[in-house]
């Protein structure tokens, strides 16, 4: 009777630790076709669009410079080349990424560090990464800020980072001329 | 000889010729009442051509003297001007991001030599990029709090939010020099300094001085203090 009462409880325990070790070895795979996918892709950055708001040119030239470090640290493309580089011609496969800020919330160093609540600084923007010949392949539309410490231009760098995050976990279509448009929100 | 005039005259000119030279001789009479002629000429002689020869050099001195004062100005005046124009102009700055190799959040000297804008880190060696690929210079104005992390910390080990109290009062205003250039293969850079407030004119200046073209565009961060949302519709 007693072996009888084990047997359940055994495959209960071992289909349990087969689903632990095998689910986590699936989205490993999953994960790394979806990074695969910009194999052999460069990026050219392209300076912020500030739009229509008053944006600080310091907080353009931060974007910008944040976003080249973090898309160098992912290491996800070949190469990350800066706009109006001349070896951009030259590499077959580019990807172009276009940052336009569409909110922007100007914070207080001091105000955060009185208040706590108040005093953030926000940015929102809209990246998109387009083929050389203009054709949207991913869209998204990311938010950075800083709310505690640090100063109104680690927003960038938070905003950098998350942006770089996003390209990172996104997946597009093979080949130059992509099929659709992938949009979202981080 | 020459005589001036008759009796009641009491001075007498008289000159001699000798060779080339002609030796003048101002004679007064001792006592006003002696008209003698001929009296006692004891009076002082001297070359009348040599005192024209001597006004002569003392003019031609004059105008030496004046010449090399000339000289000299000019040559100081110049002397200050090269100085200027070699002269390094050097403020200490924080490099914020985005300067060459420089290291981020690090302080060190912004400096012009030649053509050259130059940062070197303390005690580091110096990176530096060419003055004439700086394409735009934007100065803008930034509030930090000063004492970096220990005085955050300590803020925040204050009782009864006495530290904001003390975040209130320890902020300083600087200014954000922010300097577009391109690299050698042609790549857009934006480097980013932080500078004592005032020191970001006064580079802007020297900057606009050895040749960089500044573009109507505006920094406007010194709005930044102004708590407010803008959006695209």
């Amino acid at each position: 009777m007693k072996t009888n009462n084990c047997g359940p409880l055994m495959a209960c325990v071992t289909a349990i630790l087969v689903i632990a070790v095998v689910l986590p070895l699936q989205s490993a795979t999953v994960k790394s076709s979806g990074s695969g996918t910009s194999a052999g892709w460069s990026v050219q950055v392209d300076q912020v669009n500030p739009g229509t708001l008053d944006l600080s040119y310091s907080f353009q030239a931060a974007i910008y410079e944040n976003l080249v470090d973090e898309l160098k640290k992912t290491k996800q493309f070949q190469q990350v080349l800066r706009e109006g580089d001349h070896r951009a011609s030259e590499v077959p496969k580019l990807l172009v990424l276009k940052t336009t800020v569409e909110k922007y919330t100007a914070g207080s160093e001091t105000r955060r560090a009185v208040t706590t609540l108040s005093g953030a600084t926000k940015l929102t923007v809209r990246s998109q990464l387009l083929t050389r010949e203009g054709k949207v392949v991913l869209e998204r539309t990311v938010n950075g800020d800083v709310r505690f410490f640090g100063s109104n231009l680690r927003a960038t760098h938070n905003l950098a980072r998350n942006i770089a995050k996003t390209l990172k976990e996104s997946s597009w279509p093979e080949g130059d001329q992509p099929a659709a448009t992938l949009t979202g929100q981080l | 000889m020459q005589k001036n005039g008759a009796s009641d005259v009491t001075n007498h000119d008289v000159s001699v010729k000798s060779s080339d030279t002609s030796w003048g001789v101002l004679y007064a009479p001792l006592l006003a009442g002696n008209t003698a002629i001929g009296g006692i000429m004891d009076r002082s002689v001297f070359p009348r051509n040599q005192r024209n020869a001597c006004r002569f050099h003392r003019r031609a001195g004059m105008r030496l003297l004046v010449a090399l004062i000339c000289c000299g100005l000019a040559a100081a005046a110049q002397n200050t001007t090269q100085r200027e124009a070699s002269e390094s102009f050097s403020i200490r700055a924080t490099h914020l991001m985005g300067f060459e190799s420089a290291k981020s959040n690090c302080t060190g000297t912004l400096s012009i030599q030649d053509d050259f804008l130059q940062f070197q880190q303390t005690g580091k060696t110096s990176v530096h990029i060419n003055i004439g690929s700086v394409r735009d210079v934007f100065l803008g104005e930034e509030s930090r709090q000063v004492g970096g992390l220990p005085l955050t910390i300590g803020e925040a080990a204050v009782p009864y939010g006495g530290g904001r109290v003390v975040s209130l009062f320890a902020h300083k205003k600087y200014d954000i020099l922010t300097l577009e250039y391109v690299d050698s293969d042609g790549g857009i850079h934006g480097a980013i300094f932080q500078l004592d407030k005032g020191q970001g004119e006064v580079a802007k200046r020297e900057l606009t001085a050895h040749g960089v073209v500044i573009s109507s565009r505006e920094d406007q961060s010194k709005h930044t203090a102004v708590e407010v949302r803008y959006e695209n519709k």
